[in-house]
């Protein structure tokens, strides 16, 4: 159902779509989440407009939330902030293994190398959540063997005359000493262990695949204005330079000259 | 002067940014909001004038901190709204922060004062201020 008339509904979604674009690089529960709010902050923001020509109200109410790109901006670097002091130092050193692995003009053989890591991270990651997984599981099987023998330790006897569950060895030999409650105690207790830690993988990866994304957009983001600071300083090559901005501006910046701009009234 | 007005305007932006979070906290300190409702606490009197959808990352920063709780709540008029409130946490964190907040206001305040004083004041004067203290 629309709130609002229906050029002005149509200005409403215009809006939201853009910030939908800007918004793609976080997870699809935080773009819903920034949509809705933002949907409910438009329509209170209209209802409270004071102007009666819907259009001009509309986009009085966008130009006092910001541009898109600004709002989903401020988002950015809110979520980047912990990120900041990490950023320089791993570009640095993966620019520096780059050149060092590769040469400086990346023939075939670069790219083929590139795609080759590109895989084996990939790998990596696939191999990182099977055995996340595997711990979960492992110990939640764990677990509930463990609860079996505490509360029916007549069914796990008959599990073991069936051989459906063998413990030997020194292991077989410690368990024997200990009473059924104790067993049962115990198994939970090492398997609720095993369950945490894939549940930490499992957390962990999250925020791994998030740095991940993150990199490879840093790395493209790199390339682009490497790319075109070349183009820049070509063009620039072949031009006359008479004088820079910031020389012409210069003087201004004395601190000390004129009344004190960010004196507090 | 650009040049002087886009760094003015700079810093002034920071410095809004530097106490938005703490104005934000301070506003949820005493009731729960919306987004909306925020908003309008903090530029109500035209005392904090920003783009409204800079608090938006601030809220969902100190959400995911956990000093901020957030609910979605059904509204007859129109979206549901998305209400804030500081939690036992926030509030501790507030409350330490702000006499840390007075402390620089006071600290900025004394230091533009103090060298208005040294400028203005008469030689005499100062000497017979220091008099008095001594004594």
């Amino acid at each position: 159902m629309s709130h609002y008339p229906e050029v002005v509904e149509k200005i409403v979604q215009d809006y939201l779509q853009r910030v939908g674009i800007q918004l793609q690089r976080f997870p699809n529960s935080d773009q819903e989440d920034v949509l809705k709010e933002l949907s409910s902050h438009i329509f209170e923001s209209y209802c409270a407009g004071t102007n009666s020509e819907p259009v001009g109200r509309i986009l009085e109410v966008l130009r006092k939330l910001g541009e898109p790109a600004d709002v989903v901006a401020e988002k950015l670097q809110e979520s980047l902030l912990s990120l900041r002091k990490l950023k320089k130092v791993p570009l640095s050193v993966l620019g520096g293994i780059v050149v060092g692995m590769f040469g400086l003009p990346l023939g075939f053989a670069g790219v083929a190398v590139l795609l080759g890591a590109s895989g084996a991270v990939l790998g990596l990651v696939a191999a990182f959540f099977a055995t996340a997984t595997l711990l979960l599981v492992t110990g939640v099987m764990g677990m509930g063997l463990g609860l079996l023998r505490m509360l029916n330790p007549d069914l796990w006897d008959q599990l073991v005359a069936q051989g459906f569950i063998q413990v030997h060895g020194r292991v077989g030999q410690f368990f024997d000493l200990l009473s059924p409650a104790a067993q049962g105690g115990l198994l939970v207790f090492i398997f609720m262990a095993v369950a945490a830690a894939g549940l930490g993988m499992l957390w962990l990866s999250k925020r791994i695949l998030r740095g991940l994304r993150f990199f490879f957009d840093l790395m493209l983001d790199r390339a682009r204005t490497l790319l075109k600071k070349r183009r820049r300083d070509g063009s620039v090559a072949n031009t006359n330079r008479v004088s820079t901005p910031v020389r012409d501006i210069s003087p201004d910046r004395e601190p000390l000259s004129g009344p004190d701009p960010y004196a507090i009234r | 002067m650009d040049y002087l007005n886009a760094e003015r305007e700079r810093r002034v932006t920071q410095l809004r940014k530097g106490i938005l979070e703490l104005a934000i906290m301070g506003s949820l300190y005493r009731q729960q909001h919306y987004g909306y409702s925020l908003v309008r606490v903090l530029t109500g009197d035209g005392s904090l004038s920003l783009k409204e959808g800079t608090v938006y990352p601030i809220l969902t920063r100190l959400d995911k901190e956990g000093l901020v709780r957030s609910e979605w709540v059904e509204s007859d008029q129109g979206p549901p709204r998305k209400y804030y409130s500081l939690t036992a946490n926030g509030r501790r964190i507030f409350e330490s922060l702000m006499p840390e907040f007075d402390q620089l206001v006071s600290l900025v305040k004394q230091s533009r004062n103090g060298a208005k004083s040294r400028q203005d004041q008469p030689l005499g004067e100062r000497i017979l201020v220091k008099k008095e203290e001594r004594e």
